[in-house]
């Protein structure tokens, strides 16, 4: 279809639309029978199957920092409370006791103060014991910074690899031949450096999803498996 | 009982995860404690140090964990030193293959202060500490 085709009928007859769609159609099949014969479908195949896994690997890093996020807040939560009584009763003694000492009670109001001072001295280690737990909860809750770091690293090596892929289909598809061969090897010097490869195939960091086989999902699987080998 | 004053070598390549380890100890009175961010690092402060008890990552840059673990029971000085993985590597082969090495035992990452208690004491225990 030439431009003065479109000019003359703006709306194009039923005639040119079916040849316009039979060109584009042949254009599609030129192109993907050219990517089979240069081995580009694979390349941009595996680019391909890579992002769900990266969409695992995000899912897992989001679980992970807002389930942290949680187990700290639940902890300050819980010892809040802890802190505010110890304090509290803590201000109401001294009170009492400054009151006595402004102005020295019965021997029986004093008697009634002493018991109470020495029943909340009795109870602080109790608290202090609750919040030092708490303190732990939180302190414990920060491993998914190492979890998550784990599984953003592996991910960046997915998105390079995904880039590699895609910058190989572009070179693959220029048209001269000269110019295809100094990118080529300029990609490869680069990729050569950041490949820096070592055996992967015991390196997984941690479990992604929950339905992986041959993979233990807790503690207690661990400790019966060396139990099953003897160790 | 084990001695408080034993010496620790913790290693992980994350600095969060060292510190947890790190506090976790001494909540168990253990504070003769020192770090090492990959395996190399590790081998080299073993064999300057004296240390007694290894905690360690698996999966770290340089030299990683099962390889350091390898290199020490290469080395005489160090094949005796007890090793206790902390690793978030939860493949059944990864668990095989540190026993075979000869670590001593083996937590899977995200783990509770009660676990890596009771594999330490385990490790006591076996070893008479």
């Amino acid at each position: 279809m030439s431009p003065n085709d479109q000019a003359e009928s703006a709306e194009p007859s039923d005639e040119a639309s079916d040849e316009l769609i039979h060109r584009i159609g042949k254009l599609t099949r030129m192109l993907r029978e050219n990517m089979r014969e240069l081995g580009l479908d694979k390349e941009v195949e595996k680019a391909a199957e890579a992002i769900p896994d990266a969409r695992d690997r995000l899912h897992y890093v989001g679980a992970m920092t807002e389930q942290a996020a949680e187990r700290a807040l639940n902890a300050v939560d819980r010892a809040q409370p802890v802190q505010d009584k110890l304090s509290e009763r803590a201000q109401s003694l001294d009170t009492r006791w400054a009151q006595w000492f402004a102005e020295p009670q019965e021997l029986e109001d004093a008697r009634a103060l002493v018991r109470d001072t020495r029943s909340y001295l009795g109870e602080v280690p109790d608290m202090t014991s609750d919040t030092g737990k708490e303190l732990l909860e939180i302190m414990m809750a920060q491993d998914f910074q190492d979890l998550t770091g784990q599984v953003i690293k592996k991910m960046m090596d997915v998105i390079r690899e995904i880039e590699q892929q895609l910058v190989q289909v572009l070179i693959d598809s220029m048209p001269e031949a000269d110019a295809r061969e100094t990118m080529q090897r300029k990609a490869e010097d680069q990729w050569e450096s950041e490949n820096n490869r070592r055996n992967e195939e015991l390196l997984n960091g941690p479990q992604v999803k929950d339905d992986e086989p041959e993979t233990v999902s807790d503690q207690d699987q661990v400790d019966d498996l060396l139990d099953d080998l003897g160790f | 009982m084990a001695d408080k004053n034993m010496s620790f070598l913790v290693i992980d390549d994350f600095p969060t995860m060292r510190r947890i380890v790190r506090s976790l100890l001494k909540e168990l009175g253990f504070t003769n404690v020192e770090e090492a961010e990959d395996g190399q690092d590790a081998l080299n402060k073993m064999r300057a140090g004296n240390f007694e008890f290894v905690v360690s990552d698996w999966n770290m840059p340089n030299l990683d964990g099962l390889e350091m673990l390898k290199e020490m029971r290469e080395d005489d000085a160090l094949k005796d030193l007890p090793v206790l993985m902390v690793t978030a590597e939860a493949k059944k082969e990864n668990i095989i293959a540190a026993a075979q090495a000869g670590a001593n035992g083996y937590v899977v990452k995200p783990f509770t202060a009660a676990t890596l208690e009771e594999k330490l004491n385990k490790i006591f225990d076996k070893l008479g500490k």
